[in-house]
């Protein structure tokens, strides 16, 4: 065949070659088409950029600058709203000011409109300023947000060219506390952070926000961390109180925080949300959620149990206790005791898909849906093997927020619902109707679990005397790349109260603590994040009007659950 | 082993007569393109040559010898070693596979000793050039029949399956894009081109699932950017916000305050577009597009005017990948399309992506020094 195409060209069959000069010239038609075809689409494709940037450039000018142009460079008189706490206390608001600029076309004498400028602002460069003043353009900035006293002081100047703009700035009265859930503006006054940003064009419509933070409650919480982080020279912490019933965050504290007045002072560390940007291996805590989902599916009551007399091996992973009893262990012993082994395999009963769907109702499989911006979505195992299921149910090799957690854990005490964390308060009569999630009785079970820890397991540091605290420890050792570090822990309790009828889930967690002295050598959840609990819990009970129980109606409270207290030592550990 | 049979006795052109041979206004165009890149560079760095300008224009002469010496390489030496240099290119793509494993990070690198390369590059080229010399090889009626189509097949799948696992879709998708035009351009039926684009289309499901998971929050992002402003969505809306804040004229040079303030990250490499509109509004946009276009209508045009079938094909695959690297960068930026990393050709920041395209445009540039040599079907056994 090839030694026929070869000789082509010599080849006397002549039908053979008009059939195939035929071939051939539909060939080079083809081409001739297939050329047009393309560049005729390169033409279309390169008109669609083309239109498609003449369009963004001057139809849409983009969509927040035109906010900008319209509201901030004409100087709208609609000031920005006010954020309020729950009870109508003022956290930021807008103050007028006068900011000086200049139409460099009307000054006259730049060189000495800077001098006398000079002297009134120091800080303001002469060189600088007759830049400014001289350079081509209509509208120079000379200095943002003047004092009245600077204002007449620059009108008693009487330099030509110089005008003000009216404008506003913002200002927090209570400077740091909050810093994180409010966030803060930019010198335009647009929200660049927090409830600043998300709730931005509400604010700037001249609607007052009012959040479900309640300041008192919020500063001494943070008072509270700031003294737990001291003690036990950790590198920050967490906090947050939410109100069980409806979702609301009473007190979201995250540590070091900033300045809002001082914008220099929002810096990556400080300004970082640990309470819904950080995402963390929880650690013990989560076996709330495994007892929960066993408990609540059935696979076993409170007086069954599993084996934890021998370490779990799965290939190179050995699970193992750290109060090891190395017995048979009942579900309310794995949880006051914290056996890791045993939740293990209470999460192995409950099987994989089922855990996953009851964590995923739970909200810990996705990111909250909370009204700030800094939300960090939830590590979570790409896949879902038993090692994980096993891992999981102590918490690690999943990493989640504390709010989610908070949230979590309050759809565990409040009769089986789940509630979205808001830092907005709710109308009162639009309260929303939570998810169930866990049945009744499974939610009376846990409260009662979780008393017990507090009672006679690892969270004894977080009791308060008349008022029924319950809650669970958590101790996780930190990653660093992908390397469990022994030194460095995120240490957390977290808690619910009164037990007997929930108001209130209350979080606190320290990034690196370091154990001392005052506790013992430990810097664990027990020792270092409960104390944190016990002293917010007693302090803000009576500002939102809890009542303390006599030891006998403490009894009382707690007889529906009485049984569950039949634990070795329960009493004599009090 | 081939009987020659007829030479052509033509007098062996000197070098120097070969580079003055080369289209100059092409590269001139070429210069006014980077140097716009150069200007955006400068501003990216605010007002410097340090760290990205001075890197750039190094780059760029060393490109341009490198497009000068691949253009004045005689078209029968690309066209015999064309196989060759996709083989090549092909092993260094499973070297990558497979070095990547041991090496973490990002698996799109090859470090081979003095300089890393990413093999995908070189795949861009390598796809163009052993396409346009298979088509060449093949008669008309050989074109028709679909047994002949399974090797130019596998030839663009197998690197686009290999990249693909990387993962770099963008890559994926430029691989895919300029095979499927050599394809349609050397006369492939319509009808196939429809039944492989049905296959396609029923694999969508499969591919998404070989995704991961960063690719797939892109092409969610895409499809709604404002539901993820933090995150992926971030980038297309600040780059849309300072598209627009350009306006006409725009801002004025160094004067981008989205790009200069960091909403912009990495504003040098992808991005740099943006900036662009930004300080020089619509007018600059439009300029700078204006040169691509008639980079293109000259590449398109030196493809035609070639006598051979191979250096038709080369020039317009290589037309073709230039047009879709400015193609695909701009409408990403603009949020046409999904976030893909690629670069702006002769104006993002970047190494390798500049030496390619320029050794590409080499090539385009061979096309037009030797659009006289025919050459016939089996090539090499004539004229050598």
């Amino acid at each position: 065949m090839t030694l026929e195409r070869r000789n082509n060209p010599f080849d006397s069959d002549m039908a053979r070659r008009v059939r195939l000069d035929g071939i051939r010239k539909a060939a080079l038609d083809t081409g001739r088409n297939r050329l047009l075809v393309t560049g005729v689409m390169f033409v279309l494709a390169f008109a669609v950029i083309s239109g498609r940037l003449i369009d963004i450039t001057i139809l849409e000018q983009g969509s927040e600058p035109r906010v900008a142009q319209s509201e901030g460079v004409t100087g709208s008189t609609a000031a920005r709203a006010d954020i309020v706490d729950r009870n109508g206390m003022v956290l930021a608001t807008s103050l007028p000011t006068a900011s000086l600029y200049a139409d460099p076309f009307d000054v006259l004498d730049a060189a000495e409109a800077a001098a006398k400028l000079n002297r009134l602002f120091p800080e303001l460069a002469p060189e600088g300023l007759v830049e400014r003043l001289t350079s081509k353009s209509h509208f120079v900035w000379i200095k943002r947000n003047l004092t009245p006293d600077q204002q007449y002081e620059v009108n008693r100047l009487g330099i030509p060219g110089l005008y003000f703009q009216r404008g506003e700035r913002r200002t927090y009265p209570h400077g740091r506390l909050a810093a994180h859930v409010l966030g803060l503006t930019d010198v335009d006054g647009r929200g660049i952070a927090g409830v600043e940003k998300s709730m931005d064009r509400v604010l700037r419509a001249g609607e007052a926000v009012r959040l479900s933070i309640d300041l008192r409650v919020q500063s001494l919480f943070e008072e509270e961390l700031a003294k737990g982080i001291r003690d036990f020279s950790a590198i920050g912490g967490a906090g947050v109180i939410m109100d069980v019933r409806s979702g609301e965050l009473v007190a979201m504290v995250s540590l070091p925080d900033f300045d809002p007045n001082h914008p220099a002072t929002m810096v990556a560390d400080t300004g970082f949300n640990r309470t819904t940007k950080g995402v963390y291996e929880m650690g013990s805590t989560f076996k709330l959620f495994t007892a929960a989902m066993a408990l609540d599916s059935g696979k076993v009551g409170l007086e069954g149990g599993y084996d934890a007399t021998h370490p779990i091996q799965v290939s190179r992973f050995t699970i193992t206790d750290y109060h090891g009893k190395r017995r048979w262990l009942s579900v309310r012993e794995i949880l006051v005791y914290s056996s890791n082994i045993g939740a293990a395999k209470m999460a192995l009963d409950v099987g994989t898909e089922r855990q996953k769907d009851y964590l995923k109702r739970l909200g810990l499989l996705e990111a909250a849906a909370v009204e700030v911006p800094e939300i960090a979505s939830p590590l979570v195992p790409a896949q879902w093997r038993e090692i994980n299921t096993m891992t999981v149910a102590f918490g690690h090799g999943i990493a989640v927020s504390p709010i989610q957690m908070t949230a979590g854990v309050a759809a565990l005490v409040n009769g089986g619902f789940r509630f979205e964390p808001t830092v907005l308060m709710h109308e009162p009569s639009l309260m929303p109707a939570g998810t169930r999630v866990l049945s009744e009785k499974t939610s009376q079970r846990m409260r009662a679990l979780m008393r017990l820890v507090v009672v006679a397991g690892t969270g004894k540091n977080a009791d308060v005397p008349g008022y029924l605290v319950g809650g669970k420890t958590g101790t996780a050792e930190k990653q660093v790349n992908g390397r469990y570090q022994g030194n460095k822990l995120f240490s957390s309790f977290v808690g619910a109260f009164p037990i007997d009828a929930p108001r209130y889930v209350i979080l606190a967690a320290l990034d690196e603590p370091k154990p001392n002295a005052q506790s013992m050598g430990y810097a664990t959840g027990g020792w270092v994040a409960a104390p944190v609990v016990s002293r917010v819990v007693a302090r803000m009970a009576p500002l939102v009007g809890i009542e303390p129980v006599t030891e006998q109606r403490e009894r009382e409270a707690m007889a529906p659950v009485q049984a569950v207290y039949r634990v070795e030592g329960a009493r004599a550990a009090r | 082993m081939m009987v020659p049979l007829r030479r052509i006795h033509e007098p062996k052109p000197s070098l120097w007569s070969k580079i003055w041979q080369i289209h100059w206004v092409f590269v001139l165009l070429l210069t006014a393109t980077a140097s716009v890149g150069f200007a955006m560079l400068y501003s990216a760095a605010n007002g410097s040559l340090d760290p990205w300008a001075d890197r750039q224009m190094v780059r760029f002469v060393v490109g341009i010898g490198l497009l000068v010496a691949v253009a004045v390489t005689d078209i029968r030496i690309w066209f015999r070693y064309a196989y060759v240099i996709y083989f090549v290119a092909f092993v260094l793509l499973v070297g990558v596979e497979i070095m990547g494993d041991i090496g973490m990070g990002a698996r799109r690198w090859l470090d081979v000793g003095i300089i890393s390369l990413q093999p995908s590059e070189v795949m861009k080229i390598a796809i163009a050039l052993s396409l346009a010399r298979y088509f060449h090889c093949r008669s008309p009626e050989e074109v028709g029949r679909l047994a002949w189509l399974i090797p130019p097949v596998l030839m663009i799948l197998a690197p686009v399956g290999l990249v693909l696992r990387q993962p770099d879709l963008g890559t994926a998708v430029m691989l895919m894009a300029v095979g499927v035009t050599v394809l349609f351009l050397a006369g492939v039926k319509i009808w196939k081109f429809v039944v492989f684009g049905g296959l396609g289309l029923g694999a969508v499901p499969l591919a998404w699932n070989f995704l991961h998971d960063y690719q797939k929050k892109r092409v969610l992002t895409f499809i709604n950017p404002e539901n993820d402003p933090l995150g992926s969505g971030y980038h297309i809306i600040q780059s849309q916000i300072a598209l627009g804040s350009g306006g006409i004229a725009g801002k004025g040079f160094l004067q981008g305050t989205q790009s200069h303030l960091s909403f912009l990250p990495e504003m040098q490499t992808d991005f740099i577009f943006t900036m662009l509109a930004e300080e020089f509004g619509m007018i600059g946009g439009v300029v700078l597009l204006s040169l691509y276009a008639l980079l293109f209508i000259y590449g398109y045009a030196i493809s035609m005017r070639s006598r051979s079938q191979f250096g038709r094909l080369l020039g317009l695959g290589m037309t073709t990948t230039f047009f879709l690297y400015v193609f695909i960068n701009i409408a990403m930026v603009m949020g046409l399309i999904p976030v893909v990393g690629i670069p702006l050709p002769l104006v993002s920041y970047g190494g390798t992506a500049m030496l390619s395209l320029l050794f590409g445009l080499g090539l385009v540039m061979c096309v037009y020094v030797h659009r006289d040599v025919a050459f016939g079907r089996r090539g090499l056994s004539e004229d050598f």
